[in-house]
């Protein structure tokens, strides 16, 4: 990253530092308490401390709700600094020339308004922060399927998967370490203050369009937040269906995977649906056989046959088909998600 | 008559969890084709290609799923009527829908084929929604309320349109259009049908509010 960005950017990656190390602090207490819940007591514990660590349980979960809110709350301040700091500005007669040159061409970019330079209104979900902002989403769903659920080995589960994000979001994919390493890689040179006039212009005509159909697309707004609430979805259902696989027939355990299904489903159509639009403005029809797109459909269809294969879980038999839908949706979801960086395509990440 | 009406329910019930493993099956088998086609672009590198041959594998790609589709296709033309229907009816409807298709298939092609079922479907399901808006006790459905089932016929009607809008790809504005009519039919539907009990509270708290109001 550039040292001479206009940014406070050292400010917050300490924050976020002292953040993430709160997170990581309660996550591993999280990580000791679903451990005993989930797996039984060691013999050492005597029955009052039992009791004591199942009163920490909902705390901890909800301590770390609170810190996820924290950080998003900090990730929404960089984002609105960098609107605030960074602009594509370009002197007066270089304008008037891109305008022109912008009107001969005809594309979708609209014209340069030397008044009210392009600014970046980067959604709060790109890069690194989409971990944050899905993880956050599970986190919240946890707590609330924990208070909904009076199971304290799956409350223990909840508290294992909660810290397994956490684990991730650390140590691999932390966005408060590096912030926005792609975005400030690509506006670097403009902030450098080193460049000619022509030069300028070439690196803005590259910015720009990334700018308008990127970073300050309107769709980026609901499409990927609403496939990362349905993501947070499939997970609660994934370790509901677990539990429906491996312990005695519970009805509220089948109904609490079955509502987040629902939810879940609701959210993926919806997003699913509104990026519709938008691949056929930015990619024309040349993307339906894209790898992203391929994997998108066979988990919409498996999550599909869940819930069409759910109003019979009462057959015989179906009661663990189903269960097993519910994991193959969360399997689904990771391939697709896995698929950006492993296959290529207009999605991918690599 | 209540012996005969058991009878139904259970032959119904049989039918619906056939239909229902079939179109499980068939979607499964798109899943594995969608797999196979992401393998298959990272392998044949189709991202590096240019535009002609992308073409080419996007049409063969699309040769493959086809068939499946179109048994989806048919599947859906099969399953709408099941709401309207007796069961002893159902197989005569869906050989005649079948017949029908085939004529249209053998005079223009299957696209046309295709297009006969999906209307076909379509104004079905149009019909399955009205009367559900009415409160029609005529319609069989596996569970009871109001807004579960205006909700799944919504639901299902939004699939078709957009089985319908698939057909009108090569004109923009009408397939944006109707691709928007499509999205707010499954959204409405799907909030109906999944949270039917909460829409049914919510409409009974507003009418008993109104009513509130109105006696002052």
């Amino acid at each position: 990253m550039s040292p001479n960005l206009p940014l406070p950017l050292a400010e917050f990656a300490m924050f976020g530092e002292t953040i993430m190390a709160a997170l990581v602090f309660l996550a591993f207490l999280g990580f000791l308490v679903g451990g005993m819940l989930l797996f039984g007591w060691p013999a050492s514990l005597a029955a009052g401390a039992a009791g004591r660590v199942r009163r920490t349980s909902a705390p901890l979960l909800w301590g770390q709700c609170l810190l996820y809110l924290v950080a998003f709350l900090a990730i929404c301040w960089l984002h609105l600094t960098i609107y605030q700091t960074i602009a594509l500005d370009l002197p007066p007669p270089l304008g008037e020339y891109l305008n022109r040159q912008l009107a001969r061409m005809g594309g979708g970019l609209p014209p340069y308004d030397p008044s009210a330079p392009p600014r970046y209104i980067i959604p709060l979900w790109i890069e690194n922060e989409k971990y944050l902002f899905w993880f956050a989403c599970f986190a919240f769903m946890a707590a609330l399927a924990h208070r909904r659920l009076a199971d304290w080995r799956f409350r223990g589960a909840l508290h294992l998967a909660a810290a397994v994000q956490v684990a991730i979001l650390f140590w691999a994919v932390d966005p408060f370490a590096q912030p926005l390493p792609r975005f400030f890689a690509e506006i670097g040179p403009w902030l450098a203050d080193t460049l000619g006039p022509a030069e300028r212009l070439g690196l803005f005509m590259r910015l720009y369009p990334r700018m308008v159909y990127y970073y300050n697309a309107s769709y980026m707004w609901l499409h990927p937040p609403l496939l990362f609430l349905a993501y947070a979805c499939i997970t609660i259902t994934f370790l509901a269906s677990l539990f429906m696989l491996a312990g005695r027939r519970r009805l509220e355990v089948e109904r609490l995977a079955y509502d987040h299904a629902k939810l879940g489903f609701f959210l993926l159509t919806l997003g699913m649906l509104l990026g519709y639009p938008w691949a056929l403005q930015a990619w024309g029809p040349n993307w339906w056989w894209d790898p992203k797109i391929c994997a998108s459909i066979m988990m919409w269809a498996v999550y599909s046959t869940y819930l069409h294969t759910r109003l019979y879980a009462n057959r015989p038999g179906m009661w663990y088909f189903s269960a097993g839908l519910g994991i193959l949706c969360f399997v689904a979801m990771l391939f697709t998600f896995l698929a950006s960086f492993f296959f290529p395509g207009e999605h991918t990440f690599q | 008559m209540e012996a005969m009406r058991d009878q139904e329910a259970v032959r119904r019930a049989s039918y619906d969890f056939w239909l229902i493993l079939a179109t499980v099956v068939v979607l499964f088998a798109i899943s594995a084709i969608s797999i196979g086609a992401m393998f298959a672009f990272k392998w044949a590198a189709v991202d590096q290609m240019a535009p002609a041959m992308k073409a080419a594998y996007m049409e063969r790609m699309n040769r493959i799923v086809a068939p499946f589709v179109v048994v989806l296709v048919v599947l859906l033309g099969i399953c709408i009527p099941k709401r309207l229907l007796p069961v002893r009816w159902l197989n005569r409807f869906a050989a005649f829908l079948l017949v029908l298709a085939a004529i249209a298939t053998a005079w223009q092609g299957v696209r046309l084929g295709l297009f006969v079922v999906v209307a076909i479907s379509f104004v079905l399901q149009l019909v399955v929604l009205v009367m559900a808006l009415a409160g029609s006790r005529r319609l069989y459905f596996i569970h009871a309320g109001y807004w579960l089932r205006v909700g799944s016929s919504l639901l299902h009607l939004g699939l078709v349109l957009f089985l319908l809008d698939l057909f009108l790809f090569r004109l923009p504005t009408v397939h944006l259009a109707l691709f928007w009519c499509t999205t707010l039919t499954t959204v409405t539907g799907m909030i109906c049908c999944f949270w039917s009990s909460a829409v049914a509270g919510a409409v009974r708290r507003l009418s008993l509010r109104r009513k509130g109001n109105g006696a002052y």
